[in-house]
């Protein structure tokens, strides 16, 4: 059974500061030694609307936000009428009371635009009212949230202040029970995005350059990566297209320098051609791929799963690629780091694929405490008579980068789109195409023998049940195995598709979760490994489970 | 110095332009060599068209890339080592239609790359059909009733995207167009050369250029002066329009190598 966990939810329009309200709120109770979860519901707009966003607290490791909360606040009536229901019983629902028509008898009221008002004179700070509520219910002392406050928000400190104490002592005076204390203590954990910390695994790998144009869910990672410029030397550049930031990477990685880009399947969609070229001209190209609902623009701010196949198809034409899909918040640290290093190794493009969920959402992560890879070796030559495309038993051949520094004046190195020879000038002769094509194939068994060094596929809880999920819904899948036991199998890797490893399960039956309205990797599972679906668990809102409905729905699966 | 010829054998037209732009370019390479340029510090990267066939005569490193993605590749690799010297050859479909947004971006950047246009009014290696280019009423297999867009002027259109040097010459100046080459290469910033080039096939103006081609004294004095000059088409001018010093993309960047390890980097994001 789960330890306890206690929810909170903030809902309110764009531009009040939801998400940064329940970032704080995750920090809090970081600080007073919880695990947290946090998940964001936002539209694609800046301002009005209806976001909200969860934090979710436990003495245990959460891999997902609960969607029944233990506190509610809302800044607008809108909030109310949407989560009223959700409220657990016995739980706290704090609303503006100037905005609140829908409330309850039940609802704690606020005056906050009022109050508002009287402090910021305009348009004042909502968000530090959920940050208030929270500190007041949960027992942080009114000192410790106006240092926090005046940290996180630089402008109009005096207002912010006046207004959080102000909200703090109305919320204490309204509890309809004494707050809960907790002790604050410093831990080394920190809060971390999946988008931050695909950034931050590909960066510690070596990452030089990232060349992206936004795209939500993907978009973080290149705004991550732009703050740490001068600090971490990486150039994060935001260029005119996806066709831009491909072609880009690979003539970056053609100098030698560690490059990556990153897109939702829109923008894949426009690197296709790219991708192929990183095929043809056996370019190290890292791509994160971060799935929305789509097709077309789709749902821009939700999840989903509908990429699988077409990460796995990406380019035309044929060539090795390497694909996997992280299953957890630290997998993405160290995935990324995996991915860069085998695209380099084999000189082949790697495709880490995850979905909306992993990427926005956040968790409580102690970095020093992940086992980070090992550095791969790189295949570089330092021979005369260089052939950037000799024929190896490997398929793999030694790489020599230009200028004075990697090589001499008579060194030509060339990477050609067109088939090529060996010296890297076109041909179109049959025994010629062949031969370089049989060579870039045969890379496709070193890549499976590399990547055995890596865990291919992760193993969760135990049963007689097997349950198979990739990529963020096995977050979800673990959360609800608090609730249900059965044996969860993720493949990590999807290509080369870890099928020896997972032999044991050829033919068996099995319950597959995914978020799709067609189930892709079931059918990707009866190819690899005649996997039988006892049932398809297909979920395609955009939205994700509450575990503990998760875990019912596995039980009802299971007695059908 | 080395040879710069591959030996793959040579498939353009008898009189081709591109064998000018060709020779300009070898004859500039050999001078920066003189001068002291190492020629491993040289790379060039090429789209798909006739132009593109120069990838595999020249026996120099670089990227064969994808149609009109030639310049984005070369602001890659200007990026990933600002220390080479990175000339970037298109056709007119390649530079101003399928590859229009990098032109206008990598002038908008002032990106330390050369951009050669191969401007032959058509679509060369394709059967020649109408080009970004072609003039109005231009007949090719795609607009057989003739071609109702008018061109563009790539000079006044660089002008407008930011380039600061910009420079237009015809294939048979081999000299001048060897000396554009290394003024352009050393030129701190985004330098963009536009080369009248005849096709013999499908669109031979030896006879028009030779007739109408003038060499500016000097640079024109104004943008105003210089978009008047380049839309003259009674005396084409050639030489330079424009060449002023910018803020140059890498450097306003700030682009260094990071030479920390695994482990450094890995003590620095754990923050332990």
């Amino acid at each position: 059974m789960a330890s306890e966990v206690y929810s909170v939810l903030i809902g309110g329009k764009a531009g009040e500061g939801v998400k940064k309200a329940a970032h704080l709120i995750a920090h809090i109770a970081m600080a007073c030694g919880k695990h947290v979860f946090q998940e964001d519901d936002y539209q694609s707009l800046i301002k009005g609307g209806h976001n909200f966003s969860i934090v979710s607290i436990s003495d245990e490791i959460l891999y997902n936000s609960y969607k029944y909360p233990d506190l509610i606040i809302s800044f607008d009536d809108r909030s109310i009428r949407t989560h009223s229901a959700k409220l657990k019983p016995g739980g706290l629902h704090f609303c503006n009371g100037d905005d609140a028509a829908s409330a309850e008898a039940t609802a704690l009221r606020l005056p906050l635009s009022s109050l508002m008002k009287s402090v910021y004179g305009e348009e004042g700070n909502v968000s530090l009212a959920a940050v208030s509520v929270f500190c007041a219910q949960w027992g942080i002392p009114v000192e410790t949230l106006g240092r926090l406050i005046d940290r996180e928000y630089r402008r109009n400190q005096a207002e912010n202040r006046s207004f959080a104490e102000q909200v703090y002592q109305l919320t204490k005076e309204i509890l309809p029970h004494t707050p809960a204390t907790h002790q604050m203590s410093t831990s080394p954990a920190k809060l971390y995005s999946g988008n931050q910390l695909i950034a931050s695994g590909a960066w510690t790998a070596g990452l030089d350059l990232y060349f992206s144009y936004p795209m939500t869910p993907a978009s973080s990672i290149l705004h991550y990566l732009a703050l740490k410029r001068d600090s971490h030397k990486v150039y994060a550049i935001h260029v005119e297209s996806e066709l831009a930031a491909a072609n880009m990477a690979i003539g970056a990685l053609f100098a030698g320098k560690k490059a990556a880009v990153g897109s939702s399947g829109g923008g894949f969609a426009l690197m296709q051609e790219a991708f192929s070229l990183a095929g043809m001209v056996e370019a190290p190209l890292l791509c994160f791929l971060s799935s929305r609902p789509g097709p077309a623009t789709g749902v821009s701010t939700y999840t989903a799963q509908e990429d699988l196949f077409f990460a796995l198809n990406q380019g035309h034409g044929e060539f090795p690629r390497i694909v996997a899909s992280p299953d957890s918040f630290e997998r993405a640290f160290t995935l990324s780091a995996e991915l860069l290093d085998l695209a380099w190794e084999a000189q082949t493009p790697a495709i880490l694929l995850t979905e909306k969920h992993l990427s926005e959402s956040a968790a409580d992560i102690v970095l020093s405490d992940v086992d980070f890879p090992q550095e791969a070796p790189l295949p570089i030559s330092d021979e005369s008579d260089y052939k950037r495309y000799a024929i190896t038993d490997s398929g793999i051949s030694p790489l020599k980068f230009p200028g004075h520094a990697h090589s001499g004046d008579d060194d030509v190195i060339k990477w050609n789109s067109h088939e090529h020879g060996e010296n890297g000038v076109r041909i179109d002769n049959a025994p010629a195409m062949i031969a370089m094509k049989d060579k870039r194939n045969r890379k496709a068994a070193s890549i499976r023998q590399a990547t055995r060094r890596y865990k291919r596929v992760a193993h969760y809880g135990k049963g007689d049940t097997l349950v198979f999920a990739y990529g963020s819904t096995a977050l979800e899948l673990r959360e609800a195995l608090k609730y249900h036991s059965f044996k969860l199998i993720v493949p990590i890797y999807l290509e080369p598709f870890p099928s020896e490893e997972l032999a044991e399960y050829r033919g068996k039956e099995a319950i597959i979760v995914e978020h799709s309205s067609h189930p892709h990797f079931a059918e990707f599972l009866r190819i690899k490994l005649d996997i039988r679906s006892k049932a398809d668990i297909l979920r395609y809102d955009g939205r994700t489970w509450d575990s503990m409905e998760l875990a019912k729905l596995i039980r009802e699966a299971e007695n059908a | 110095m080395r040879s710069l010829n591959t030996g793959k054998e040579n498939t353009w037209c008898v009189g081709c332009g591109n064998f000018g732009i060709m020779a300009a370019m070898k004859k500039a390479v050999s001078a920066m060599v003189e001068s002291g340029v190492s020629l491993s510090d040289i790379a060039i990267t090429c789209g798909i068209g006739c132009h593109g066939k120069m990838f595999d005569y020249l026996s120099i490193s670089g990227i064969y890339g994808l149609h009109g993605r030639a310049l984005a590749t070369a602001q890659g690799v200007k990026l990933a080592n600002p220390e080479l010297k990175l000339i970037s050859f298109g056709g007119d479909g390649d530079s101003l239609g399928e590859g229009l947004e990098h032109t206008m971006f990598a002038a908008k950047r002032n990106i330390d790359v050369t951009l050669i246009l191969h401007n032959n009014g058509n679509y060369g290696l394709t059967t020649g059909q109408a080009s970004p280019l072609s003039y109005t009423g231009y007949k090719g297999l795609s607009t057989p009733m003739g071609n109702v867009e008018a061109p563009f002027n790539p000079v006044t259109l660089m002008m407008e995207a930011g380039a600061s040097f910009i420079a237009r010459t015809y294939s048979a100046k081999i000299d001048h167009l060897s000396s554009l080459i290394q003024q352009a290469v050393f030129h701190k910033g985004f330098s963009f050369i536009e080369v009248l080039q005849p096709c013999v096939s499908y669109n031979n103006t030896y006879e028009l250029y030779n007739s109408r081609c003038v060499m500016m004294d000097e640079v024109p004095a104004t943008d105003e002066v210089a978009r008047v000059l380049a839309k003259d088409t009674d005396q084409i001018r050639l030489g330079i329009f424009k060449q002023v010093i910018g803020t140059e993309y890498c450097e306003a960047m700030g682009i260094q190598d990071n030479p920390m390890s695994r482990s450094q980097r890995l003590k620095l994001i754990s923050g332990s």
